[in-house]
């Protein structure tokens, strides 16, 4: 309950505009179905590239499905893809993680070892072999993302652990006799999901953008299933003729993907103390010479 | 009171570290013995890095030993592993320095203490607040406080929460690690006061360590002189402030500013020089001889074993027997103890 409060208390500080942006990513991937006005997958094939209309808000694409209720219910196969492959990655890599930061010694030297060998590969290549090997299909698509997730979460889990088991209170506990079972589970992992959690937002971003690109290029989503990289490539060839078909899904990642970098950035940076402003700086400094002169 | 069965004995224990430089080690603590009665309370004392704190956590099991026992009634620590391990040295408890690292943040005093009692296995929560409210007003704090999260504590209020936290546990023996030398003097006092009511209420020993000598000399019967990583005196706390037989305890004593301005202005300063050498390279022989004032020869060549000056007393320095004749002649240096009472050490 009190990794949520600290959540809530940490996503309050943060950039409107994209809050605004993941805000309204995720309402409209929670209640896609309910909301869209037509069926995402019905063909009207007299409304085939039809434009703006009271129909069809956001026109109607080569079949004459609707746009914007293609759009809506991609958010919801962009959310649940996202989610999966971060749960998936961050439970890998926080288990491996503050393994490492609570045995330390050569456990911890193997398993970052094997995280930098992670690392070392860059993730969409990662995911493309793994594709390549076990064919094309939704839940390769998540594993071979987790599997290309997984390291950076390990590394930042890892760090966050160290700095826990250095508190002093995590050696009181020690003393006090608790079993190395009550200390990972009642304190290291609390204290370090909390911390990582809040990190993961920045990837989130990256993971949507990963599955829009796998699908884009006709491994991760298949059709029927509406995702805005699809709709991408559904629409490319009409590029010339009817280019607001091409638009309108590049525009809603682009959103989505500077959504979450922007909150990912600030997240980091309100964790670095912000450094006085030279004003502030001189007022301090005064105050603290006042005192001295007052004690002479 | 060495005859009695020690509660704690220490026997030769060797605490190194790995050096920054390569294949160098610091011997922190360096062949060092030390014995503890049930319900003594005993002073360590020592300069900064002398490997004082060391001793301690190597003593409760957060540093490992590179040689050397720990025998608690006479069972030795290091054939002990596991659940039976941890159950054993709970008897052993340490009080640490910054009272404000040494709580989680995110637990509320009341759940801090109840973990420390369902590690101790009172799981029944009817009988945790019942003990929770027992260890609260045994330190000195308000059953209420049990609802308030450390940060809203003040430094002596949380540095009591960490002695009842400690206490939950039922210990025998508490380490204490300079555990007032982070607070205000006015809160200092009724900590150390907490202290000795709790010694002498609970008859729980206690290993004090600190640097402020006076505190020492006031809290505890016997105390340990320590410099890099050797034990170099032992004596009770009342023979080692009168009559010091080692050199650096002498200067150490020396170095005790007095309160009267008439005395001040006449106290010699200790004939001590230089820094503490580093621990990675110490001087042969006798480790203090590079800033003694009464090196010879001989003080290279060996380490000077403790010469037992009287039953409750000894020292390793070559001269000792010297210098306890000496100080037999002078008048104390030391007006004798004040009252069992810290209040009136800083209201002085």
């Amino acid at each position: 309950m009190r990794i949520l409060q600290d959540f809530a208390r940490s996503l309050r500080q943060l950039p409107r505009v994209s809050m605004v942006a993941v805000g309204v990513f995720v309402t409209l991937g929670v209640l896609a179905p309910y909301i869209a006005p037509h069926d995402p997958n019905a063909q009207d094939l007299l409304a085939a590239h039809a434009g703006i209309s009271w129909e069809h808000w956001l026109g109607a694409d080569h079949l004459g499905r609707d746009t914007l209720s293609r759009l809506i219910v991609s958010a919801r196969t962009s959310l649940v893809g996202m989610c999966l492959v971060l749960l998936i990655a961050l439970s890998v890599g926080i288990t491996i993680g503050t393994i490492a930061g609570y045995k330390r010694g050569w456990v911890e030297e193997v398993l970052m070892r094997i995280v930098d060998v992670g690392l070392a590969m860059p993730s969409l290549i990662v995911a493309l072999a793994v594709i390549g090997i076990f064919g094309t299909g939704y839940w390769n698509m998540i594993f071979a993302l987790a599997l290309a997730w997984w390291p950076g979460s390990a590394r930042i889990s890892r760090a966050v652990a160290v700095g826990v088991m250095n508190r002093p209170h995590i050696e009181t506990l020690r003393v006090l006799g608790a079993s190395p079972l009550r200390v990972y589970f009642h304190h290291l992992l609390p204290t370090t999901i909390g911390a990582v959690l809040v990190y993961a937002t920045a990837d989130a971003g990256a993971v949507a953008l990963s599955i829009a690109t796998l699908s884009f290029l006709g491994l991760g989503i298949q059709p029927p299933t509406p995702e805005w990289g699809q709709m991408l490539v559904d629409a490319l060839p009409y590029l010339e003729t009817v280019p607001m078909q091409v638009i309108l899904p590049g525009l809603v990642l682009t959103a989505v993907v500077i959504g979450f970098n922007l909150l990912g950035e600030s997240i980091a940076l309100n964790r670095v103390p912000t450094p006085l402003s030279r004003r502030i700086l001189a007022s301090r400094r005064m105050l603290a010479s006042n005192w001295t002169r007052a004690q002479q | 009171m060495p005859e009695a069965q020690p509660l704690l004995r220490v026997e030769n224990l060797v605490t190194r570290f790995k050096s920054v430089e390569r294949s160098k080690w610091i011997s922190a603590v360096d062949d060092v013995s030390i014995t503890l009665a049930p319900g003594e309370m005993v002073g360590l004392v020592g300069e900064s890095g002398c490997g004082k704190s060391t001793l301690g956590r190597t003593i409760v099991g957060l540093e490992r030993p590179q040689s050397g026992r720990i025998l608690l009634d006479g069972v030795d620590l290091s054939t002990l592993r596991g659940a039976e391990l941890r159950r054993r040295r709970r008897a052993i408890q340490y009080v640490f320095q910054d009272p404000y690292a040494s709580l989680n943040d995110r637990q509320t005093i009341g759940e801090a203490i109840a973990e420390a009692l369902i590690i101790m296995g009172i799981s029944d929560p009817a009988e945790q607040r019942r003990r929770i409210r027992t260890l609260l007003d045994q330190v000195g704090l308000p059953d209420a406080l049990a609802e308030r999260y450390p940060r809203e504590l003040s430094g002596g209020q949380r540095q009591r929460v960490a002695i009842a936290r400690s206490l939950a546990v039922e210990p025998r023996v508490l380490i204490c690690d300079e555990p007032v030398s982070a607070l205000d003097l006015s809160i200092r006092a009724q900590v150390m006061n907490l202290f000795l009511r709790l010694h002498k209420d609970l008859g729980v020993a206690c290993l004090f360590i600190a640097h402020d000598l006076a505190l020492v000399r006031q809290a505890t019967s016997r105390t340990y002189v320590m410099y890099l990583g050797k034990i170099i005196e032992e004596a009770t706390s009342a023979e080692l402030y009168a009559r010091p037989s080692h050199p650096y305890s002498k200067a150490l004593l020396g170095s005790i500013p007095s309160a009267d301005p008439r005395i001040e202005v006449t106290r010699e300063p200790p004939e001590i020089f230089g820094d503490i050498p580093s621990p990675t390279n110490p001087p042969s022989g006798c480790r203090f001889r590079t800033r003694c004032p009464h090196a010879a020869e001989v003080c290279a060549s060996a380490v000077p074993p403790l010469v037992a000056l009287s039953p409750s007393h000894q020292a390793g320095c070559v001269l000792a027997e010297k210098f306890y004749a000496e100080s037999a002649a002078q008048p104390l240096p030391h007006p004798a103890p004040a009252p069992r009472d810290i209040q009136t050490m800083h209201a002085r």
